[in-house]
């Protein structure tokens, strides 16, 4: 298929999505008529608001004709004069690939790497480009890594035949768009429908009476009808320009390749999705770690600590570089699976530039302290700002188990409260398990069916793990109240809690003190020895 | 006025469907319930054939046991229930001084299955003989059904994450107790070893482990009935092993026995496991027939007593019937009637309501030929 066919193709693809809306509203409009002739005025009225509210993910569809200016992502705005060196990079590789270089240079806090044209005119006539650059990104690539990405970003823009690509792209994202809206809408009908029969439930309860089960089932249903409508549409669309997406991205591999080098480009689409993994655990286990105390890493560390993560971890990362997707990320994707894409660029001949620019990405910043700090300032919201900064990681890491251990909410403390209507505390337990009433306590905990089945021994095995869990636990929310509990910080592991030896110098062990409190026959002499010890 | 025609159309069609789908339905489940009623009559009746000979009708076949308990088992088993553990350690310090290695091993099997479901008795029996050695063997064996509890019979498809978690976390345990019941076991009882062929098989332990296992117990005792048919499940290609492997193993087994040790009865069973075929035709060719007359010859050498004797006459009855052999398979049916607990009939969804079918084929064939 030739250019001009595509091109056609795409014209006549975006047009549809617009003759879609236009008919449904015609079809909308014809339906209000006849109620208007045929239907009693009461029955009409109803009818005729529902249509309304119907139109109006639909207009908004047809009228959103410009991609809205999108908004800015969140992210660092930098000067020629603030990052000369990262500037000059991205003129040069631009230059190379036969592309304008963009405007503007936005450093963002994700592992990402993009290129953005406001194009105006259904993008016909070019508009200003933004490079969005994740500090995520450069702190995991070497520079040769990071040059073939932007290669590869900027290559989108050289194939001549692309122009019209961003008519697929507009088309992809209005359907999408559009989708979107009708599902937020039918989201929202059926979050009031449920507040609606919880509250009415609430009464109930309030009134000693069955409350009965909360079902948002039909609210929102006609929204989600249209919504089908559209994702039906969709789905050809993407059938239909899926291939020719799928070419452009190989297209702009093969440049990267060729302007950054093979063996970076191969490495660099095998780094990618470790880093990406990578950076959500680090977010998840270390950056946000003190969210529930209040407390951020140094200043400079809730993105800068990513790095020292990636040094300590690389052989995990290894093993993790060998594993590649094979399947694409979603149906929607416009890329191919990334196996095949390394598998393209690792077939080409080899260029002998293994070797080049082997140095840290981030090093094309002029002071990445400066910068990973600037960061935070721009993307963290005003209320994670205002949290307390720890000094370091390790007294991060106590901070966040202390608060985390001092507001503990297991399993087996709402089984405690609930079986004793009283609060739940350490002594409470111990004493209700001195008097033989663990296993009727443990019938209180979240079963299974097949757990809540079982009789006797069998019984008492399925809970062993939760009341083990839960008990050790409590002990040491018990010890880290006392001040008694250290926490070992380290990048490769998870932390490890450190307990103070007993008093003959014997290294403590909660696991055994904990498995001989919830054994079959209980005994919590040991536990309690070692609560005691250290007062 | 076209138009509201054609507006209750659209809304009346759909409805009239939904209608009559329901309606179809209805019918279908009554029709359903009316020949389930009408196959309730059709319920099984005792020849008159059968009944002159004293055979029993399915309700009264007992299905937990291949054959009455002996005296002192029952009467062990209904005190443990009730948590008098003194009965059972005199069984098993019986078993010790009589050096009956087969009784031991049967009698562990019945009482941890009762531990299995509550082990209070068998806490008092620990607590008031720390190193019993009876005790520890119960109460590792006792694990190992356990832990199959937890599991549940159902196939992994339908076993969820927590049972699998529970199952080899308790498995993992029974081993430890294995091997502390090993450690306490008079000299020459091979009965430890044979409760751990059950973790082993659960566990996946590895061939080379199995061996091992199996050279303490066949050290101890040679021809062990209750440790060849542990053994021969580990190798059969649904657990551990594969058909060839089962095969040769039980082939071995047989072929160095001596007469009367009923290791014949395992060639048998080991084509049993590994028979997929829907007719009959398998069970009738020369060589089973071999089989079989090898395990009638060794069944009447056989000490009366044996304990897993009644098994192997279940499997000669079965085997007998399915070759046409009724004269020789009603002797065997008349000897085990009244207890169902043993194979083939415990692989089947009605135990016995097979074994009286089979049973009955044979009689009325037996009084065909001589009527």
């Amino acid at each position: 298929m030739g250019a001009t066919l595509r091109a056609v193709r795409a014209l006549v693809l975006l047009a549809g999505f617009y003759l879609l809306g236009v008919v449904l509203l015609a079809l909308l409009a014809g339906i209000d008529w006849l109620l208007y002739r045929y239907a009693p005025a009461s029955v009409a009225v109803k009818l005729y608001i529902v249509s309304a509210l119907l139109a109006i993910p639909v207009v908004r569809g047809l009228f959103m004709l410009r991609t809205p200016k999108d908004e800015e992502m969140a992210g660092l705005p930098v000067t020629e004069a603030d990052e000369p060196e990262l500037w000059r990079t991205v003129r040069e590789l631009a230059d190379r690939v036969g592309t304008r270089a963009p405007a503007r240079i936005v450093l963002t806090a994700d592992v990402n790497a993009a290129v953005s044209e406001d194009a105006r005119l259904l993008g016909l006539l070019p508009g200003p480009r933004r490079l969005y650059l994740g500090v995520p990104l450069m702190l995991g690539l070497t520079q040769a890594q990071l040059r073939s990405v932007l290669a590869h970003e900027l290559g989108h823009y050289a194939n001549s035949d692309t122009r019209l690509a961003v008519l697929t792209v507009r088309g992809r994202a209005q359907v999408l768009r559009t989708i979107a809206h009708f599902e937020e809408r039918a989201d929202n009908t059926a979050a009031r429908e449920r507040a609606r029969q919880e509250k009415k439930n609430a009464k109930a309860e309030a009134r000693g009476k069955e409350t009965q089960e909360v079902d948002e089932g039909r609210a929102g249903i006609t929204y989600r009808a249209m919504a089908k409508i559209y994702i039906a549409y969709a789905k050809l669309y993407f059938r239909a320009t899926l291939s020719v997406s799928r070419r452009q991205e190989y297209a702009a591999d093969t440049a990267a390749a060729r302007i950054a080098g093979r063996d970076a480009t191969a490495s660099a689409l095998r780094e990618i999705p470790v880093l990406d993994a990578a950076f959500g655990f680090y977010m998840g286990g270390y950056a946000t770690l003190g969210s529930e105390a209040g407390l951020l890493p140094p200043r400079g560390e809730v993105f800068g600590g990513f790095g020292r993560m990636l040094t300590a971890r690389q052989l995990e990362l290894a093993t993790l570089r060998t594993e590649l997707a094979t399947e694409p990320s979603s149906p929607y994707d416009s890329h191919p699976p990334i196996a095949d894409r390394v598998h393209r660029i690792e077939s080409l001949p080899a260029d002998g530039r293994a070797e080049e620019a082997q140095g840290a990405a981030l090093a094309l910043l002029a002071a990445p302290e400066r910068t990973l700090a600037a960061l935070e300032d721009t993307v963290l919201t005003d209320e994670v700002r205002r949290f307390s900064r720890a000094g370091d990681w390790p007294e991060l890491l106590a901070g966040a188990m202390a608060a985390g251990l001092a507001s503990l909410n297991t399993p087996l403390h709402r089984a405690l409260a609930f079986y004793t209507k009283d609060a739940p505390t350490l002594p409470a337990l111990l004493k209700l398990i001195e008097d033989g009433q663990l296993w009727q306590l443990a019938r209180r905990l979240p079963l299974s069916d097949q757990a809540s089945a079982a009789e006797g021994r069998a019984f008492r095995e399925f809970v062993r793990p939760a009341l083990h869990d839960s008990l050790s636990s409590m002990a040491l929310a018990e010890l880290s109240a006392r001040a008694l509990l250290s926490w070992e910080f380290s990048w490769e592991r998870a932390a490890v809690p450190h307990l103070p030896p007993a008093p003959d110098g014997t290294p403590t062990d909660l696991d055994a003190a904990v498995g001989a409190a919830v054994a079959d026959i209980p005994d919590t002499a040991p536990l309690r020895a070692l609560l005691t010890h250290h007062i | 006025m076209i138009i509201i025609w054609v507006v209750l159309a659209l809304v009346g069609l759909p409805l009239l469907a939904l209608g009559l789908y329901f309606l179809k339905a209805i019918v279908q489940g009554a029709v359903e319930g009316w020949r389930e009623g009408s196959e309730e009559s059709t319920e099984y009746e005792l020849p008159a054939e059968a009944a002159a000979l004293g055979l029993l009708p399915p309700e009264r076949q007992n299905k937990d046991s291949s054959a009455p308990l002996p005296a002192g088992l029952a009467a062990a088993i209904t005190a443990a229930k009730a948590g008098d553990w003194q009965p059972t350690a005199a069984l098993f310090d019986e078993t010790v001084a009589a050096r009956a290695w087969e009784r031991r091993t049967s009698a562990c099997e019945r009482l941890a299955d009762v531990a299995a479901e509550d082990d209070a008795w068998l806490l008092a029996w620990e607590t008031a003989r720390p190193d019993d050695p009876g005790a520890a063997l119960v109460r590792a064996r006792s694990t190992v059904f356990l832990a199959w509890n937890i599991r549940g019979g159902k196939r992994a498809k339908y076993t969820t994450g927590e049972q699998f978690e529970g199952f080899h976390r308790v498995l993992a345990r029974s081993r430890e107790e294995h091997a502390r019941a090993a450690a306490l076991a008079p000299e020459g009882d091979p009965s430890p070893y044979v409760g751990e062929i059950w973790t082993a098989l659960g566990l996946g332990y590895p061939h080379a482990e199995m061996d091992r296992l199996w050279k303490e117990i066949t050290d101890r005792a040679p021809h062990h009935y209750e440790a060849h048919f542990s053994a021969l499940q580990y190798w059969c290609k649904k657990w551990r092993g594969s058909e060839q492997l089962a095969r040769d193993f039980a082939a071995r087994a047989a072929a160095q026995a001596p007469l009367g040790s009923l290791m014949t009865a395992f060639p048998l069973i080991a084509h049993f496991e590994h028979d997929e075929s829907d007719s009959a035709d398998a069970d009738r060719t020369p060589e089973v027939r071999a089989l079989v007359d090898a395990a009638l010859a060794d069944a009447a050498a056989a000490d009366p007593s044996h304990p897993r004797l009644p098994e192997v006459r279940h499997l000669l009855a079965y085997y007998l019937c399915l070759q046409d052999r009724d004269e020789a398979a009603l002797e065997q049916f008349r000897l085990v009637d009244g207890y169902v607990g043993a194979l083939p009939w415990r692989y089947k969804g009605d135990p016995a309501g097979e074994f009286c079918r089979l049973r009955d084929l044979s009689v009325a064939n037996v009084v065909a030929a001589s009527g």
